[in-house]
């Protein structure tokens, strides 16, 4: 690129140009966040589920703690390769997705204070909550990059954890199979979005 | 009369930079050697420019061995950047 500017025109020609380029800002593999953990979360609810049917121990469901841990590597992963560019609509997407880690964590911390007040912990809550948390941020991001599949895949997880609400508010014992619908929602609402993203990214790029 | 077009913008590289600055949160060095087609040195040239002048902010932040320059718009910057459009403007409706 040359230093010297002959006219106006060329001037608004530049903008426009650079403006346009830096719009359609579209990388490969920007469904991979939803790809970690909607892959992890449907595999993590099969092995639970398993577990806890074959022992019939229900300790195993200790094991959604992983979910805290993978948060963790994700979160240092996405640390090491920082994106060449930040644009407004990303740096939105990942302030909405800090609120929604931030209720889940709350959840977590005020159901562990009411559990040591009360003698007892209910730690089944987390999965209706996570389900809508998880749902509305994806819905949220799907109505901000403009992604239909992503605003409405989430319904699934309401559904789900509507009901689960329902049965827990008329002490209704928690179901086993609670994690399998977990484990499917994340497919619809996650790892279903994910690869839509990234077929339209290579596709695009 | 015709406002003066500032002439730290009025150059192609520098005018690039800016234009892409101003549609972005920020972007880094390899991104707009990229987007503006040009070598390390002019780009880095223009950007300690534009630096100096108040227009843009240039982070250099370290991750493991390497060094990352993050470009950023200041107040300052958007507020030429505007003064310049509105400068354009006036040129493009004489010609008119």
């Amino acid at each position: 690129m040359e230093d010297k500017i002959t006219s106006e025109k060329e001037s608004l020609e530049i903008i426009s140009k650079m403006i346009q380029s830096s719009k359609n800002n579209i990388q490969v593999g920007r469904g991979n966040f939803f790809l970690y953990y909607g892959y992890f979360t449907a595999i993590l609810s099969v092995i639970i589920y398993t577990l806890v049917v074959l022992t019939q121990n229900d300790m195993w469901s200790w094991g959604w703690m992983l979910m805290f841990v993978f948060q963790f590597l994700v979160s240092y992963k996405r640390r090491q390769n920082k994106p060449t560019v930040v644009t407004y609509t990303d740096k939105v997407i990942k302030q909405i997705w800090m609120v929604f880690g931030f209720m889940f964590s709350l959840t977590f911390i005020i159901i562990a204070i009411l559990g040591e007040i009360y003698g007892h912990y209910k730690l089944s809550l987390m999965m209706p909550l996570s389900l809508l948390y998880c749902g509305l941020g994806i819905s949220i991001h799907g109505i901000i990059i403009r992604e239909r599949w992503m605003i409405f895949s989430p319904l699934v997880a309401f559904i789900v954890a509507f009901y689960m609400l329902m049965m827990l508010a008329i002490n209704q014992p928690v179901r086993i199979e609670w994690y399998l619908y977990l484990g499917f929602s994340f497919v619809v609402m996650q790892i279903i979005p994910g690869h839509i993203l990234n077929r339209k990214a290579k596709r695009q790029c | 009369m015709l406002k003066e077009l500032d002439p730290l913008l009025h150059s192609q590289l520098r005018l690039a930079i800016v234009s892409i600055l101003m549609s972005v949160d920020e972007a880094d060095f390899v991104y707009l050697r990229e987007k503006t087609n040009s070598t390390a040195g002019n780009l880095s040239v223009q950007i300690d420019k534009l630096t100096t002048a108040g227009y843009i902010e240039a982070n250099r932040i370290l991750e493991g061995k390497k060094t990352r320059t993050l470009c950023k718009m200041t107040d300052i910057g958007r507020k030429a950047f505007e003064e310049y459009i509105e400068a354009l403007k006036s040129y493009l409706v004489i010609k008119k």
